[in-house]
């Protein structure tokens, strides 16, 4: 005959702890893989804006990233960028320089299209609509979310590239052209992939679409 | 051992990239900002610990106490805030270094001009007689290298009289000196007399400090017109 055995209050309770223990580690199996999960997604329709006209709705992964743009601080290079966005360059370009916290920086339309990515040549690459002056002089400040873009070593190399801060970089100013600032969905820009190691990424994430609120 | 050798290989390994924005702009390590709400948007750095720079480490300075920065940047200022926002942006200068014991290949240096990286690494321990010129001395090399075809060295070598002869370079020769001469004949210090460059440099650096220079030279006062005139070419509001 089996005895039958009741188990002491101490092993109840552990198989309470291992129970709640299983149950937290299946659900955060879930949370964790979901990047997105905590990051709001705006709608532009649900928005009201000043200038339409300048707002640009960049869509990543984890949703809008709603930019209103500066045509007064830096014409030339809203002009462009307006002009790549209408013609709808910079849908699936690679976010290929990430640093954690720091910056997001895209369009090279030549070396990082997704399906066409060359890791050995992108961040070089060119629009073919040639290079615009920088545009420094005004005052700007480059706090946090602010877009602007990118360039060689040289002034007066803009052409598609433009990078986002997620921190304020003061020294920016007089340095980089500025085009805009993000006034919603920052946080999703966090999420984009960046390495530990290296500002450059391997298998990048993308832009989904990059458009003009008003055509 | 093997331990502490474990920890710090995997603290090596698992160490994040981070951003350092004053190194990816001016290529100078160990720099934190100290004033860059200037009316002429300079921006001031110093050295939070020793640097060395250069392809050979040859450029070395070290950080200096906070007392002692503080004192010199506001003589530093002072004398900057002079140029012009527009000029500032026509020479190429942007970033000024502060620092002590600056030196070059072992000379100790009041200052090193980079106009390419807009910066201007300056001692601020270096001869505190002069400090005051010696800074405007160091944004004439500047200026110089910014705008060489400007300030010919030929034309200026033919201001002094016929025997006379530059050094080959500024540290070729032991004409150190800075104090000016009550007797100019043609060099207002004994430093004018190492290279072209270096007599253009005092002459501009006295004529940013002394406002009323009275007594010169005919070679001086050449001298002096040669300057304004090519300043006024980089900035025609540029005042002397």
């Amino acid at each position: 005959m089996i005895e039958k055995i009741k188990p002491s209050r101490s092993e109840k309770i552990i198989f309470i702890f291992i129970v709640i223990l299983a149950i937290f580690s299946f659900s955060s199996f879930f949370f964790i893989k979901n990047k997105c999960l905590f990051i709001k997604n705006y709608d532009p329709k649900n928005l009201e804006f000043n200038h339409p006209e300048n707002i640009a709705i960049l869509n990543v992964a984890c949703g809008n990233v709603i930019i209103e743009l500066y045509p007064e601080v830096s014409p030339k290079a809203v002009k462009r960028f307006k002009k790549l966005i209408k013609s709808k360059a910079y849908d699936n370009i690679a976010f290929h320089r990430v640093i954690k916290n720091t910056i997001v920086q895209a369009g090279d339309l030549e070396f990082g299209k997704k399906g066409y990515l060359d890791y050995g040549k992108i961040g070089t690459g060119k629009s073919g609509l040639g290079t615009i002056n920088s545009e420094i002089d005004t005052p700007f400040d480059f706090d946090k979310g602010s877009v602007a873009l990118a360039r060689t070593k040289k002034y007066n190399t803009e052409d598609s590239q433009f990078f986002i801060i997620l921190r304020d970089e003061p020294l920016f100013e007089t340095e980089f052209t500025p085009i805009g600032k993000v006034i919603y969905g920052l946080e999703a820009l966090y999420k984009i992939k960046y390495l530990d190691k290296s500002e450059y990424v391997l298998r990048p994430d993308f832009i989904n679409s990059l458009r003009m609120l008003v055509n | 051992m093997k331990l502490i050798i474990l920890i710090l290989l995997s603290s090596f390994i698992s160490s994040q990239i981070y951003a350092d924005t004053i190194y990816n702009l001016i290529k100078i390590p160990n720099l934190e900002i100290y004033d860059i709400k200037t009316p002429n948007k300079l921006r001031y750095f110093y050295a939070k610990q020793p640097f060395t720079l250069g392809i050979d480490n040859n450029i070395n300075c070290y950080n200096s106490k906070k007392e002692i920065i503080d004192k010199k940047y506001k003589i530093i200022q002072k004398n900057l805030n002079k140029y012009s926002q527009k000029f500032l942006k026509k020479i190429n200068l942007k970033y000024i270094v502060l620092c002590e014991d600056l030196s070059i290949s072992k000379i100790n240096t009041a200052g090193i001009p980079d106009h390419v990286m807009k910066t201007l690494i300056l001692d601020v321990k270096f001869n505190e007689k002069y400090f005051e010129r010696v800074i405007h001395h160091e944004v004439f090399h500047i200026i110089y290298d910014s705008f060489e075809e400007l300030f010919n060295e030929k034309v200026w070598t033919n201001f002094n009289v016929n025997e006379f002869k530059y050094a080959k370079c500024s540290t070729c020769t032991d004409k150190l000196g800075l104090d000016t001469y009550i007797n100019t004949k043609g060099f207002f210090s004994e430093y004018s007399q190492s290279t072209a460059s270096e007599d253009m440099a005092e002459v501009f650096s006295h004529l940013m400090i002394e406002k009323k220079l009275n007594n010169l030279d005919p070679i001086l006062e050449k001298k002096i017109q040669f300057i304004k005139t090519n300043l006024l070419k980089i900035d025609e509001n540029f005042i002397l």
